[in-house]
């Protein structure tokens, strides 16, 4: 592909292939947001401002796209010397959730400023890439690491991780750990530290189980396992999502003629489950189409990492496309019933201003890093 | 700036590159492999949940058929049963509740009752917004009432519901069956009958093994649940529903008895003063039962759910602890040892055996010494001959026959006449009956078999037992000439408009060979024992009452030795009172069988029984032959008799 654009040239050149799919998903999102709100235009039992909420994603992707512009402009090396102040910064923001925060669903991950609202857990996820990508840079080792050798990277993520299981979100600590582990996954580890860490995680996994984590997180993890036991919870939700995309059959059932969505048998069809909307509305023929764009977007990303001039654009790279990454794969594998229902937002699809500012944000690192190849 | 013109070794990560790629691509296969699974081979299963959860469906009642006797009238039919409801947590208890008990003249202390229990009710916080049932089938002016106050009655209402209303109450309750709630066994193993919980089907009888006629097909409206915008329904509807959409409930069949209803009221009038017995007649000439009544008997209508559950509870303990057992088909599902009323067969096997002569006469000295046995006779009637034997019932000069005929040749001859096998009336479990072999014998008494047996079967004693219905059959074939009917209690099954769509001609079951001459030898026999002085059923007669048969008592218990006085025995040992005839005594038209419980002597008890019905049914025929439609049966044809 595009991929003999040379720096040498002088002025940067712009990555079109990346830009071309961000805009692509971005409308295809916000069509799919107009057609998933649109059962409720009209809706006079308390529902009826979801019917505009489609409005407010452009006006956010507009904001996003901005900041990405701004971003990719930038030389991603600056970010690098910024990385440590960035990240204590949205530590401490991300701290002051718990003083601030208004609650939504039993879990407090909002801060108001007015009649505006964000998520400082959204805006952690590139500034721990950006800290993980720092320590890659300065981490000139040539052996194979052990443990000891990846404490400080982790550490920069179970910082962070720690803070939002308190709130308690697990998806989004989710991407901060998977996003981190792709990064480091990308540098030599000596295979007996792999599986220690593995062993360890698994051991931490059961800990959180028995002590650290709430009632209704494990009752969507065992409704993902026998998803009609509980049938008003979360598994009843997983259901109807998996149902809305079994309907959808080859073709699909037609724009706006989802009747999974249209009769709300959807629940958070505009961030939770837009893909169940989409799959409903369009087939498998056109769930295809969405999964080779969200798949170009990942290997275009490892791609660009493989441009890169130095550690910490590849890291970058890695870490920017993993964000995207994972949140894909675990927002359509919950929709389609192969992962727990954690919660986590569909790239370019779900609505809300934090999630998509912050995926533009990590789009424009993506951007910057590509502008900046070597030849 | 230093920082950027700095260059780091990236060649480290470049080998673990193409492992994310590979990666990434086997992760979103999988999704797509999953996805293939869920939309195009499964996506009929998600399409039929999707379907389920935006149509809805309900249900369209049917009405189940009627029952109708012979003549037209209405023995098992619907009705609606008016049901007081109330809301606890709705009901004023200062200003409603009185006028509630004021309308529904409810005395002091259910009211109180009923009261208390509202109110306990309204403590608890889910029940206290349910309706509760206070009262079961009220009357329609109670009904009326309450539904003309309504708006002065917040949190009170009267709710149909349908209910099977059998007019005639106990009357002939057996064969007709009651109706009863589906249970689970049902909705889990036949869900092709299309049953839902609460739903009620056949118990026993004709309701039961007509039911599939009876009940009818359930019809459905399916209809889009609107939940979405309103103006969308309609397309919704034409996109979703299809032509499918509506089923009219198709009402069940009704079905005709054989069964007379006034016969059957004649009979039952018949046998009050006796505790228990039975009572068969069948046509002769077509094997059609015409009345069938089982003594003691139940109320249908409250069995079948007429006045709410805890009634039924209530009726069927109490029938379950009655030891005349009221629930017990005692014309088919019983089996009675018939005693003297065998005799006319055991006749026909020693003249077909060639064992006796119509003029050989037995000498009968009160009894017969077999072994170091002595079985007694019911009297001393000296010498006599088959004629005489039958009219007196002579145990003595069956028991000489006994003595030579083999029991094989009595069970044979049996046998051909239906007993001891089922006779297929369908309707009710049968009680088959036994004629005993010598093999059975032989199973059942281990050693040698001994010819006593065959004294005991001959005057139809020891193990022969056979059940009303079998013996009313078997008595039709002697009277017609040897044609042995199937049962038929169903003579046609109708549309609710009327139209026959299924019309049973009588069934005969085996055309019996048998001697004419000697068959006369025995039937002469049966018309002189109710009119020859000596005959066993002259005392009991009615004058102008057209009626030959057989008389028999059957001995119950050794502690009721026979000769004695039945009244100082206990009532469960007593013996059976039988009479078995047919009418009129000359060209036979209905066998009439008359049993009565532990009644005693037959010629006292069952006679009278069985000359009152056949005086009824002389008089029925006459009028109906005069007036050939009753009013009651403007849509049917004259009864076939």
């Amino acid at each position: 592909m595009a991929s003999s654009m040379s720096a040498g040239r002088g002025a940067p050149h712009i990555d079109m292939p990346l830009l071309l799919v961000v805009v692509v998903l971005s409308a295809i999102g916000v069509v799919n947001l107009y057609s998933a709100t649109s059962a409720y235009v009209g809706d006079t039992s308390g529902h009826g401002a979801l019917a505009g909420i489609y409005v407010t994603q452009i006006y956010w992707i507009v904001v996003g796209l901005l900041l990405a512009m701004l971003v990719a402009a930038i030389d991603y090396r600056h970010f690098e010397r910024l990385a440590p102040i960035l990240y204590v910064g949205g530590l401490l923001v991300l701290s002051s959730v718990f003083v601030l925060a208004t609650d939504v669903r039993g879990s407090s991950r909002w801060i108001r400023f007015g009649t505006f609202t964000f998520q400082p857990s959204e805006f952690m996820k590139p500034l721990i890439v950006l800290m993980v990508a720092r320590h890659i840079q300065n981490d000139a080792k040539v052996e194979e690491r052990t443990l000891v050798d990846l404490a400080a990277p982790l550490f920069f993520t179970a910082v962070p991780v720690i803070l939002v299981m308190l709130q308690p979100d697990l998806g989004t600590s989710l991407i901060y750990l998977m996003s981190a582990l792709t990064m480091l996954a990308i540098t030599r580890i000596r295979t007996g530290s792999v599986i220690w860490g593995a062993a360890l995680s698994i051991g931490a996994s059961l800990l959180m189980w028995n002590f650290g984590m709430k009632d209704y997180q494990k009752a969507r993890i065992t409704s993902f396992i026998d998803p009609l036991k509980d049938k008003q919870g979360t598994g009843w939700h997983a259901f109807q999502a998996q149902t809305a995309i079994g309907n959808g059959g080859l073709s699909g059932e037609g724009f706006m003629q989802g009747t999974q969505n249209q009769f709300r048998f959807l629940p958070d069809q505009h961030s939770d489950f837009p893909f169940a909307v989409f799959a409903e509305e369009f087939g498998f023929l056109g769930c295809v189409g969405l999964i080779l764009l969200y798949g170009f977007l990942s290997i275009w990303a490892v791609h660009i990492a493989s441009q890169a001039k130095d550690r910490f654009g590849a890291a970058l790279a890695i870490g920017s496309g993993a964000v995207i990454f994972w949140h894909a794969v675990f927002n359509l594998g919950m929709s389609m019933g192969v992962l727990p229902v954690v919660g986590v937002t569909l790239p370019l699809f779900s609505y809300g201003g934090s999630s998509l500012v912050t995926m533009l944000f990590c789009l424009g690192l993506l951007m910057s890093v590509s502008m900046r190849r070597s030849g | 700036m230093a920082t950027l013109g700095q260059r780091s070794d990236v060649g480290e990560f470049r080998r673990r590159y193409r492992w994310l790629v590979l990666f990434i691509l086997s992760i979103f296969s999988l999704f797509v492999v999953r996805l293939f699974l869920m939309q195009v081979v499964h996506g009929d299963i998600h399409e039929a949940q999707a379907r389920r959860n935006i149509i809805g469906e309900t249900r369209l009642a049917t009405t189940r058929g009627v029952i109708r006797d012979a003549q037209g009238k209405v023995l098992a039919s619907n009705r609606p049963s008016y049901n007081v409801y109330v809301v606890p947590k709705q009901l004023d208890f200062e200003k409603t509740w009185p006028l509630v008990v004021g309308y529904m003249s409810l005395d002091q202390q259910s009211a109180k009752d009923i009261e208390a229990k509202i109110r306990e009710l309204a403590l608890n916080e889910r029940r206290a917004e349910q309706q509760a049932l206070i009262r079961v089938d009220v009357d329609r002016d109670i009904m009326a009432t309450l539904e003309t106050h309504r708006d002065e009655l917040p949190g009170v209402r009267v709710l149909p519901a349908p209910v099977r209303a059998y007019p005639y109450g106990e009357l002939g309750a057996h064969m007709l069956g009651y109706m009863r709630e589906v249970d689970a066994e049902i909705l889990a193993e036949r869900p092709e009958g299309g049953y839902r919980a609460g739903d009620r089907l056949g118990a026993v009888g004709v309701e039961r093994r007509w039911e599939s006629y009876l009940k009818g097909q359930r019809g459905f409206r399916r209809f889009i649940m609107k939940k979405t915008r309103s103006e969308r329904i309609e397309d919704l509807e034409d996109r979703y529903l299809g032509e499918g959409h509506l089923q009219e409930p198709a009402p069940g069949r009704d079905i005709s008895l054989t069964v007379d209803i006034e016969l059957e009221k004649s009979a039952e009038q018949a046998m009050r003063g006796h505790l228990a017995g039975a009572v068969v007649i069948v046509d002769v000439r077509t094997g059609r039962v015409l009345a069938a009544l089982s003594k003691p008997s139940f109320n249908p209508n409250v069995v079948s759910g007429g006045s709410g559950k805890a009634a039924v509870q209530e009726a069927f303990n109490r029938y379950f602890s009655d030891p005349l057992k009221p629930t017990l088909d005692r014309t088919i599902s019983a089996a009675y040892p018939p005693g003297s009323t065998y005799k006319p067969f055991t006749a026909l096997s020693g003249l077909e055996a060639g064992l006796i002569q119509p003029d050989g006469e037995v000498d009968c000295r009160g009894g017969w010494e077999y072994g170091k046995r002595y079985f007694r006779c019911t009297g001393v009637h000296r010498g006599v001959n088959l004629h005489e034997a039958l009219v007196q019932s002579c145990n003595s000069y069956f028991y000489e026959l006994g003595t030579r005929i083999q029991i094989d040749q009595l069970a044979e001859l049996g046998s051909r006449y239906g007993f001891g096998a089922g006779t297929g009336v369908g309707v009710n479990p049968e009680a088959r009956g036994r004629m005993p072999t010598r093999a059975w014998y032989t199973r059942r008494y281990k050693g040698a078999f001994r010819g006593g047996f065959t004294l005991l079967a001959a005057i139809g004693q020891g193990a022969t037992t056979v059940n009303v219905l079998q013996l009313a059959l078997a008595y039709g074939a002697l009277a017609n000439g040897g044609t042995l009917y199937r049962p038929q209690v169903v003579r046609s099954i109708e549309t609710s408009d009327g139209t026959v769509v299924q019309d049973f001609p009588p069934r005969v079951r085996r055309m019996v060979e048998v001697d004419q001459p000697k068959l006369d030898l025995v039937r002469a026999a049966m018309v002189d024992v109710v009119l020859d002085k000596k005959g066993t059923a002259h005392a009991g007669r009615i004058e102008g009452v057209d009626l030959a048969g057989k008389t028999g008592t059957a001995q119950v218990s050794q502690l009721a030795p026979r000769g004695s006085d039945q009244a100082n025995v206990e009532y469960f040992n007593r013996d059976h009172a039988w009479f078995a005839g047919f009418a009129p005594a000359q060209s036979p038209e209905v066998a009439v069988i008359v049993l009565v419980e532990h009644g005693g002597g037959g010629g006292k008890n069952a006679v009278p029984v069985a000359m009152r019905i056949v005086r009824d049914w002389q008089r029925m025929k006459a009028e109906r032959l005069n007036r050939p439609a009753t009013p009651d049966a403007k849509k049917k044809k004259a009864g076939s008799n």
